[in-house]
């Protein structure tokens, strides 16, 4: 029934067959991407890395040989293991030193789409990633002929140190889509001299660039370790059911994604099977993994085309019937712009007191509102007019007109109101929002949490300092749980960026009003000026990282330590190989 | 049709029967799918899927659950002119649907159940009742009550009789918004 | 002596910045989430100057640091060195540390060393630098020499994207003494100006770009009158070219 046809990297595993046992080597490889090529770090000689294809249930044994001449690690991310096993040095553990092999050893509690990565130095951006498929125990809630890994990337050509260090001598170093003097004419020519000048003064009062998305631009995007060039493709019969694992393993990239002629039905979110959605497009997060579902039923190519967020660079592929055929490779997409609602937290002005108040939507869906149709008090007003207009009219609900009428950007409450990030499908379709997000199988009973964490998203962009709380890693006190607790953590983002937040070792419960049915995620994306809440059933002892996922922001203090205190396993055990005691109880 | 699953019927008052069984009763006022009539329903004139099947005719009872999200089985065998008594369960967690249609139209009821959802008729694990027998002017409702479905929450059950025809190409399918696209559907060979 | 290490070592220091990119290939740090310490090296000024009564100039403005973000150590460098003559009009070392005072600045405090031809000086540095509203890259130093002359420098600086890579600099430096330092020809008052508008092009990253434009200097009260009785000139127009560097 299930055709598991295996991308080009599985291909390379022979040693996959030994279920259990795995062996991993981090080896220096030459990484092409297309227009330049350069030394980066793989796995068993090749970035990104194999494809790991585990089995709910099973234990396995990975075993992971330095070969190179600094130390290195490897983070199993988005699963639930053991901590000493997470792989994140300084915190799990010491790290693997050259030379030496570590063997890691869980239970594989989960299914789904995951990944792993280095968690030393800049690793991961110089291509230490590779993709984790976890075979589930029953069957899926969804069928599929195929399936493809699709790993994106933004390959850059600067070393990952080299990028930080110029982001640090100059944070718009890499922008190349700042405001210039030509855009001030047109925009005087649209708006007028004064209100172009006006906007102009203010932003340049906050040293604030509202063409600040992505602050590593002159990226090339990969799909599975190729260029758009390079053109990764994967083969479908016409009338299959395709699953397509994508995973965003870039070190700072968001990407708008979308095959045009197809729809997307998304049916997993980090790992997790979501209430299937069929949409047009989707953003994907730095770190987060969607699978989605699509059925080409022509004989022809599609373009797979993944758009940074900020539209300075792209990733391409194609779902092709033969090997290269190609479709048509969209443009990019105009550069979106910041507006005041996304300052939140800059400027003293009353708008972004304003922009904050009406983030507190997020808020009122699940407080104020019992919950269950906090989405739906949004609409009411909307709603009202659809049915004297549309329905009223002759009952046959006008179906084209309907399935996709929808303008869900505008009540997104993940985007600030009025943000200029809030994304839009190039076909005028539905775009995902984290509220089509409904767990498919709630993990956790819904009960009140037991306290709320407040962790305000912090930073200065012009010293490229970014903090939690405004307190850097190195300076903060560990956050201290307690076994058992469900905590609230309410994201107050700050700045002007968009931060993908990540917790090592626990599931985050995404509140998106939907109680039990909220998503379940391991990184939570959390737009600028806006208030984000996700719960956590604190049900795994021991020491774990907490950070925003983009590369650079973690490596400038965006980062903390969670002790979870209490718990079967209180006593820490310091000898990271000794986790049978763990096993038994996870 | 047992005692047992006209409870259920009465009760949820969302059960889509057969129309020759069930008369008025259960029906929003005006918008009735009788045999005749089909070709004036906007949702069923596709063309000969079949009609609502006499309960008198049954000569097959086909047992079907719907999990999240499949159906088992997936591919059922009929005859032409056959009348089948379909015992649906739902056996998931979520809302699913049984629906007797060719492939243009579920679509074209996807649409609608995609507005029950944004209007919050329809929930992941339940029915707004209320709300789906509120009226929307005209005498209409956004009611489920076509007589080759059934819509059920968890643990419901159902039955759906049918007559078919020699139409080619008929599936039946759960309509709950991306539940089809996610292989949600079986064949029927006829 | 010190004259000559000090232009030597700029010129080792512009060609060991690139090996140590090399080398740091592979990141070292062991973790990704502890402090960090940076370097960099940028030259802000690396030109030739040709002035309206044909003097050539060689003239630099560059400076180094290593540090963490909350405390630097920054060595500044400045000269002109007059190609016809073979002597340094103006050479400026400062090494300064340097800390975050607010969200835009840094305050600084060291030692400034002038080496030109000419009576050597050598002063205490305040200043205070960063990005004022509007993006004005500002600059303003407080010097005080050992003999307790006292002076001010303000440096201020605009870039004006014509293009996101063609970029036009307006630059204006003026220097204000508070004594009159005689030996070195510097009156009380306004000293001096110098300003310039120089159009760059990005050519490698921001690493590499050349630039032309040109810069005024005049000379002001006291000060004009001790240059003109020196038999200098109290104002020039120069044609430059150059490039930034930043490595």
């Amino acid at each position: 029934m299930r055709v598991f046809v295996v991308t080009v990297l599985v291909s390379l595993l022979s040693w996959a067959a030994q279920a259990g046992e795995y062996n991993l080597t981090v080896d220096r490889v030459t990484i092409d991407a297309g227009e330049f090529t350069k030394q980066g770090i793989g796995y068993n000689g090749s970035s990104p890395g194999p494809v790991l294809r585990f089995k709910e249930g099973e234990e396995v044994t990975i075993n992971v040989t330095n070969n190179l001449d600094v130390s290195t690690s490897i983070h199993w991310h988005g699963l639930i293991l053991p901590f000493q096993m997470d792989g994140v040095p300084g915190i799990s553990y010491d790290g693997i030193a050259p030379g030496e092999t570590f063997t890691y050893r869980f239970p594989i509690v989960q299914s789904g789409t995951y990944w792993f990565h280095s968690h030393s130095g800049f690793q991961e951006p110089e291509g230490a990633f590779g993709a984790i498929i976890i075979e589930p125990e029953g069957r899926e809630p969804f069928r599929f002929d195929r399936e493809y890994v699709v790993q994106l990337t933004d390959k850059h050509p600067h070393t990952g140190d080299r990028i930080l260090r110029n982001l640090k001598m100059s944070a718009d170093y890499y922008n190349r889509q700042q405001q210039t003097v030509g855009d001030f004419f047109a925009d005087a020519q649209s708006q007028g001299f004064w209100s172009a000048l006006q906007d102009r003064l203010m932003w340049g009062d906050m040293r604030m660039m509202k063409a600040d998305i992505e602050d590593v631009q002159g990226f090339v995007g990969m799909i599975n370790g190729k260029s758009p060039e390079q053109n990764w493709t994967g083969l479908f019969e016409p009338g299959e059911r395709i699953r397509l694992r994508f995973i965003n393993s870039s070190a700072m990239t968001y990407f708008d994604v979308r095959i045009p002629g197809l729809e997307m039905t998304v049916v997993e979110a980090d790992g997790n099977y979501v209430q299937p959605v069929s949409v047009d497009e989707f953003r994907i997060g730095v770190a987060e993994t969607y699978d989605v579902i699509v059925r080409p039923r022509e004989d022809r190519a599609y373009t797979i085309f993944a758009e940074s967020m900020g539209r300075s660079g792209y990733a391409r592929g194609t779902l092709a019937t033969a090997e290269g055929m190609t479709a048509e490779v969209p443009e990019l997409r105009p550069a979106p712009l910041l507006t005041m609602a996304d300052m939140g937290g800059h400027s003293g002005m009353d708008h972004s007191g304003m922009a904050m108040g009406d983030m507190d939507m997020a808020a009122m869906e699940s407080d104020g509102m019992s919950g269950t149709d906090g989405a739906m008090a949004m609409d009411h007003g909307s709603m009202n007019g659809d049915m004297s207009g549309q329905m009223g009219g002759s009952m046959a609900m006008d179906h084209a007109a309907m399935g996709h009428a929808m303008p869900e950007a505008d009540d997104n409450p993940f985007y600030a109101d009025g943000s200029g990030l809030i994304p839009e499908a190039a076909n005028g379709g539905r775009f995902l929002a984290y509220t089509d997000l409904r767990a498919q199988r709630p993990l956790y009973e819904d009960r009140e949490p037991t306290r709320e964490i407040e962790l305000r998203l912090t930073g200065n962009m012009e010293r490229y300092i970014w903090s939690i709380n405004g307190v850097k890693y190195e300076d903060a006190e560990p956050i201290r749980l307690q076994y058992g607790e469900r905590v609230r953590f309410k994201f107050v983002n700050e700045t002007m960026m968009t931060h993908p937040m990540h917790l090592h070792g626990m599931w985050s419960i995404l509140d998106v009003g939907q109680d039990k049915w909220n998503p379940i995620k391991h990184v939570i994306s959390v737009a600028p000026a806006t208030t984000v809440y996700m719960e956590t059933e604190v049900d795994a002892p021991g020491e774990w990282a907490f950070h925003c996922h983009l590369s650079y922001h973690a490596a400038s203090g965006m980062f903390r330590k969670v002790i979870v205190e209490g718990g079967p396993d209180s006593v820490a055990d310091g000898d990271a190989e000794a986790v049978d005691g763990q096993e038994g109880e996870a | 049709m047992t005692s047992m699953s006209l409870k259920v019927l009465v009760s949820a008052a969302v059960l889509s029967v057969s129309a020759g069984a069930y008369a008025a009763g259960s029906h929003s006022g005006g918008h009735h799918a009788g045999e005749g009539d089909h070709a004036s329903d906007g949702h069923h004139s596709a063309g000969n899927i079949g009609r609502a099947g006499n309960p008198e005719d049954v000569t097959r009872t086909i047992d079907i659950t719907m999990y999240d999200n499949y159906y088992e089985p997936e591919v059922i065998d009929v005859n032409q002119g056959e009348t089948v008594r379909f015992r649906i369960t739902n056996q998931g967690a979520l809302v699913h649907e049984f629906n007797i249609g060719t492939a243009a139209m579920h679509r074209s009821h996807q649409a609608e159940m995609m507005m029950m959802v944004e209007h919050g008729v329809l929930k992941g694990d339940h029915i707004d009742h209320d709300m789906m027998n509120m009226d929307m002017g005209n005498g209409h409702t956004m009611k489920h009550d076509d007589p080759n479905s059934a819509l059920l929450e968890p643990g419901q059950s159902a039955e759906v009789i049918w007559t078919f025809n020699e139409q080619a190409n008929l599936e039946f399918a759960c309509n709950v918004p991306g539940h089809y696209q996610a292989g949600m559907s079986g064949e029927f060979d006829i | 002596m010190i004259r000559q290490m000090a232009a030597t070592s700029w010129l080792a220091l512009l060609m060991a910045a690139p090996l140590a990119t090399a080398q740091a290939a592979v990141s070292e740090q062991e973790d990704t989430q502890s402090a960090r310490y940076f370097w960099g090296v940028q030259f802000e000024e690396f030109e030739y100057r040709y002035s309206d009564d044909d003097e050539e100039l060689g003239v630099w403005k560059a400076d180094a640091f290593y540090g963490t973000d909350e405390f630097k150590l920054r060595w500044l460098s400045n000269g002109e060195y007059a190609i016809e003559e073979q002597a340094y009009e103006q050479l400026e070392n400062q090494l300064v540390g340097q800390m975050p005072v607010s969200d835009f600045f840094d305050v600084k405090a060291g030692v400034r060393i002038d080496t030109p031809e000419g009576p050597d000086r050598t002063y205490a540095v305040l200043g205070v630098t960063g990005l004022a509203p509007q993006w004005f890259e500002v600059d303003a130093n407080l010097y005080v020499s050992k003999d307790g002359d006292t002076s001010a420098e303000l440096d201020a600086e605009y870039e004006l994207l014509i293009t996101n890579y063609w970029i036009l600099v307006a630059s204006l430096d003026a220097t204000v003494a508070f004594s009159e330092d005689r030996e070195i020809g510097v009156g009380k008052g306004l000293v001096s100006t110098e300003t310039g508008l120089k159009l760059g092009y990005d050519l490698i990253d921001r690493s590499f770009s050349p630039y032309f434009g040109v810069v005024h200097e005049r000379k002001y009260g006291d000060t004009a009158d001790f240059a003109e009785a020196g038999g200098g000139s109290t104002e020039d127009w120069f044609a430059v070219v150059g490039a930034r560097l930043s490595f």
